[in-house]
């Protein structure tokens, strides 16, 4: 009867709730007045019910109703951070969203909008359900996260996570308590309609709708049945922030800080440390993000490039481009602009000709790391996860993203972007690549892209061997193996060890590393007594192991196995071993417990970000299907010629993608160019010669590597002749003095003598 | 850009206009003056009729002798040189700065650009070394007292041959002075943005008022009076 009421009043609230939230809304004229008000304000749930904290199990709040009496969520909707499906005009490129999958060595920039370089993630067959799951931990709720009632699809389960709403707190929350790694910790578990209440720090959160039944409802409640791995969330409101009306108390900014925007548009140097991180000179002297990249309750904010005008005219956007700030401009939607907005100083450019400000945009001298050798590495929020903070590293160092990259934007101005290099496996049927999604890779790769899978699993099983104090660890050309939280291998150097291929199992204690099985002599029973417990021991537990075949070990001439859970040693048929070596038994024959193949993978990756061999893309594209399969790394597409050699070729799916960047913006004297000319102009200056060299999984030296200049699409012949000019310059510079002193002396005294002749002070000389 | 355009098609076609025009009206080389009044069919006849003798191999033998009597005349030997790189230069400036002020959007870019600068260089050099050797040529005498009377309109009219070519010679001078100094300007580290542009523009326009007054002292001192 109870839970009959209930469906009945639930019904009736879904019935009302959007008549409700659309006709709730009243439209906000702003008076004059500079303050905000303060948001003691009854908090609701998506039903449009009030949140009464003391309630046993209190829905999670929803922005969209807490907010809506007086803000218009429909409008806000349509705002830059949530329409990326539908906007119209999505301006220049920008980030792009990075699939990153390390295991499969794939980097895929995505984005619904129509940017060079990106996918669709609806050609891939991504839906809104699996974008948000990939990346819903760095977005802002509404658009996609938030879809319409029959948008659902077969995998997507909106039903037990809810919808992300707009977390309009994710951004307005001047509290300090407003933490992004909760809203990430609650989008990794599906909890999708509780995120924003546990990011805000409103509440509590507990359970992970992830593991519930794809039939579990909000309206079921907690679970009975399981109090311990499926847990329904659930909501435990802070009490401290209600009054006695059950209002609660919301620090709201109406400029969001910068905190908030950071947590997901961070940029900072790979190898940068964070004491000597330079922020952003706007935000040194004290201006905030929204100060510039601003909007009005329509969210259509700002980006403040040159043009931006152009894309959207709705906006005012050229009134807040540097040179509207620092230059003023003759025109602008709100008439002639002033220079000198929010205190910016008026540069006066001493010396740089003016054909600079035609090519250039402001963001070329002034903005991103100084041109060096290479481009630096970035990690950004997004891409690199930065800013989700706990036990977990969530940090990746893919993608490798670089800058800065001079490209001409669509007015044909150098502009300072960010590039990555695409990686994925792909189907290709004539010039079509078709970017394969990496469950398809692993699929049809199996075991090929888990080369540290038998490492692994022996050195899980030591671990009960080495006991407690000890970490079981493989030692193999110069560096120990252990194994990390992840399942994977970390690799660290071990001195004194030769690079010569062969391999140990060790135990690290204090730090220092030492044989499994110590050095002993087989054929003496006394002394041999104890080790050959140890690799009782050792064989009991690497029987555990599924992997095929019997353990044994070899050493010197004997053979050790398990026979009836007793030790025996027998001559053995194979050569003698001079190191103590396990070895599996099948079928009466010995093989390595890691395959050579394994350890060459191993090996070839220990210590680096990348993730895969060329050996390994040779056989996962034989596992794929050679003839129709590529994958691309590098800038490069790795097939296999006729001969099932892996070749590397140029292809425009390989090409960077890039976008622009704007911050961080140094200090004049920090410009390029404040030394001169030649920062520039020298025949082998880092603005025009730096070398971009492709980055991505695949372990290879076919990357391709370009000039800045091809970048820019000028002649690197022509800018080092030019370069080349710029060392004759001052020479050039007193010749061009002296050829003018000349002239204009001799023009001087033609014009005195044209003049004494006609005051009749100088004679015509007879 | 776009003023600067119109100004210089329609400034460089008035003053080819007129320059041929008083051509037209002047003798022929037989002695023929030719009849008044003034008839606009006649005369664009008589333009229409020399456009395909202008680019004859005859007008090129013609132009080599003119060149060839001009350098000896007034360059002899070794100096020679100074003429040629002086209007080698004047030639390969004018023709780069007003085709990509004219045709490209852009600008002057690349190694046309590269060029621009190091025959602004070789031009600075050689006029200086013109006005040295030639300047006596033109000086001023006792008459020029009274060049400003002659300046009253019509222009030009009661201006003898020698005091016109004497000032087109000065000027062109000072204009070469204009422009040697606005493109040394902007190679200082002592002008604001502001005034870097503002020296492009003084830059562009003494060019176009080089290159009439370059155009009016070649038809006045180098090339025959008479017509054909």
């Amino acid at each position: 009867m109870k839970l009959k009421r209930g469906f009945l009043a639930v019904a009736v609230i879904c019935l009302l709730a959007p008549w409700s939230w659309a006709s709730a809304t009243k439209p906000q004229k702003w008076t004059g007045s500079q303050t905000s008000p303060v948001h003691q304000i009854p908090l609701k749930d998506e039903f449009d019910q009030p949140i009464i904290p003391t309630e046993k199990n209190p829905l999670p709040f929803s922005a969209k109703y807490t907010c809506a009496p007086c803000h218009d969520y429909s409008l806000i909707r349509k705002g830059r951070h949530f329409d990326a499906m539908t906007a119209q005009s999505a301006g220049r490129p920008g980030e792009p969203w990075i699939w990153v999958d390390e295991r499969t060595g794939t980097q895929l920039p995505l984005s619904y909008h129509s940017w060079k370089g990106s996918r669709n993630p609806k050609e891939l067959g991504l839906s809104p359900w699996d974008f948000t799951l990939l990346f819903g931990r760095h977005m802002s709720g509404g658009g996609i996260s938030e879809p319409g009632e029959k948008s659902g699809t077969s995998e997507s389960r909106w039903n037990v996570s809810g919808k992300i709403e707009i977390d309009c707190l994710g951004c307005h929350n001047a509290s300090r308590v407003q933490n992004h790694s909760e809203w990430a910790k609650q989008v990794l578990r599906q909890n999708f309609r509780w995120a924003a209440t546990a990011a805000a720090g409103l509440g509590e959160v507990g359970g992970m709708a992830s593991r519930l039944g794809p039939t579990w409802d909000i309206f079921d409640g907690p679970n009975p049945d399981d109090s311990e791995w499926a847990v329904a969330p659930s909501v435990k409101y802070n009490k401290s922030l209600f009054d006695a009306k059950h209002r609660a108390f919301l620090d709201i900014a109406y400029k969001p800080g910068d905190a908030r925007c950071l947590a997901c548009h961070a940029t900072a140097p790979a190898a940068a440390k964070k004491f000597n991180f330079e922020a952003d000179v706007h935000t040194a002297a004290g201006i905030a993000c929204a100060s510039c990249h601003r909007h009005d309750v329509s969210h259509d904010m700002i980006r403040g490039y040159e043009g931006e005008a152009t894309d959207n005219p709705a906006l005012a956007a050229e009134d807040f481009t540097c040179r509207a700030c620092h230059l003023g401009a003759a025109s602008s939607r709100s008439g002639k602009i002033l220079p000198g907005r929010m205190g910016a100083p008026y540069p006066k450019h001493f010396g740089l000709p003016s054909v600079h400000f035609e090519r250039l945009a402001c963001t070329v001298c002034h903005s991103g790391p100084l041109p060096a050798n290479e481009p630096a590495v970035v990690r950004t929020a997004r891409a690199n996860r930065l800013g989700i903070f706990g036990v977990a590293n969530w940090t990746t160092e893919s993608p490798v993203i670089q800058e800065p990259v001079y490209i001409r934007d669509k007015n044909g101005k150098l502009t300072p972007h960010r590039l990555m290099w695409p990686a994925f496996w792909a189907e290709v049927r004539g010039n079509d690549i078709t970017p394969l999604k990496p469950d398809q890779v692993l699929a049809a790769a199996g075991d090929l892209l888990f080369p540290e899978k038998s490492a692994t699993r022996i050195l899980a099983a030591l671990y009960d061997v080495v006991g407690p104090d000890g970490t079981p660890a493989l030692v193999m050309d110069g560096k120990a193996f252990e194994m990390n939280a992840d399942g994977g291998l970390d690799a660290s150097p071990v001195e004194g060890e030769k690079k010569n291929g062969a391999y140990y199992w060790a135990v690290k204690k204090d730090g220092q590393y030492s044989p499994l099985i110590p050095d002993f002599d087989p054929a003496n029973a006394e002394a041999a007594a104890a080790p050959e417990a140890g690799i009782q021991k050792i064989l009991e537990a690497l029987a555990a192991d599924p992997a095929p075949g019997k353990p044994v070990l070899a050493y010197k001439s004997f053979l050790y196995q398990l026979i009836d859970n007793n030790l025996d040693k027998s001559e053995s048929k194979n050569p003698a071993a001079p190191a103590p070596q396990f070895l599996r038994l099948k079928d009466g024959k010995t093989q390595p417990v890691i395959p050579d193949e394994e350890k060459r993978v191993i090996a070839a990756l220990a210590g680096s970000d990348q993730t895969l061999t060329e050996e390994q893309v040779a056989l996962v594209l034989k596992a794929l299907g050679e003839k129709e399969h590529a994958y691309i790394s590098g800038g490069k597409l790795f097939r296999l010629n006729d001969k099932g050699k892996l070749v590397a070729k140029d292809n425009d799916a390989a090409a960077p993608v890039a976008w622009p960047l704007a911050h961080q913006v140094r200090p004049a004297r920090q410009a390029l160019g404040v030394n001169g000319c030649t920062d520039c102009h020298s025949s082998g200056s880092d603005f025009f010669f730096s070398k971009v060299k492709g980055a991505g999984p695949l372990r290879t030296e076919n990357v391709a590597a370009l000039r800045a200049s091809s970048f820019m699409g000028v002649g690197g012949l022509y800018h080092r002749l030019f370069g080349v000019s710029f060392a004759v310059r001052p020479i050039f510079k007193i010749v061009l003095f002296i050829c003018a002193f000349v002239i204009g002396a001799l023009l001087l005294i033609v014009f005195l003598v044209a003049l004494g002749r006609l005051a009749g002070l100088i004679e015509k000389r007879k | 850009m776009p003023l600067f355009i119109l100004i210089t098609v329609l400034s460089v076609a008035a003053v080819l206009v007129r320059l041929a025009y008083v051509r037209f009206k002047g003798p022929t080389s037989a002695g023929e003056k030719n009849p008044a009044p003034f008839s606009a069919a006649a005369y664009g006849k008589w333009l229409a009729g020399r456009i395909a003798p202008a680019f004859s191999k005859e007008a090129l033998d013609k132009a080599q002798d003119i060149y060839r009597a001009w350098i000896k005349e007034h360059y002899p030997g070794p100096l020679k040189w100074i003429f040629v790189g002086f209007g080698a230069s004047l030639i390969y400036l004018v023709a780069s700065g007003f085709f990509f002020a004219l045709f490209i959007g852009r600008g002057m870019f690349g190694l046309p650009l590269l060029g621009h600068v190091m025959l602004g260089g070789l031009f600075a050099a050689s006029l200086a070394l013109v006005l040295i050797l030639r300047g006596r040529a033109y000086r001023p005498d006792q008459d020029e007292a009274s060049v400003l009377e002659s300046f009253a309109c019509p222009v030009f009219k009661n201006l003898s041959g020698t005091r016109l070519r004497k000032f087109l010679f000065w000027t062109f001078a000072a204009f070469g002075l204009v422009q040697v100094a606005t493109a040394l300007g902007s190679m200082l580290p002592v002008f604001t943005f502001e005034t870097q542009r503002v020296l492009v523009t003084i830059h562009r326009y003494s060019a176009l008022a080089l290159l009439l007054t370059a155009i009016v002292f070649l038809d006045l001192a180098v090339i025959p009076r008479r017509r054909p």
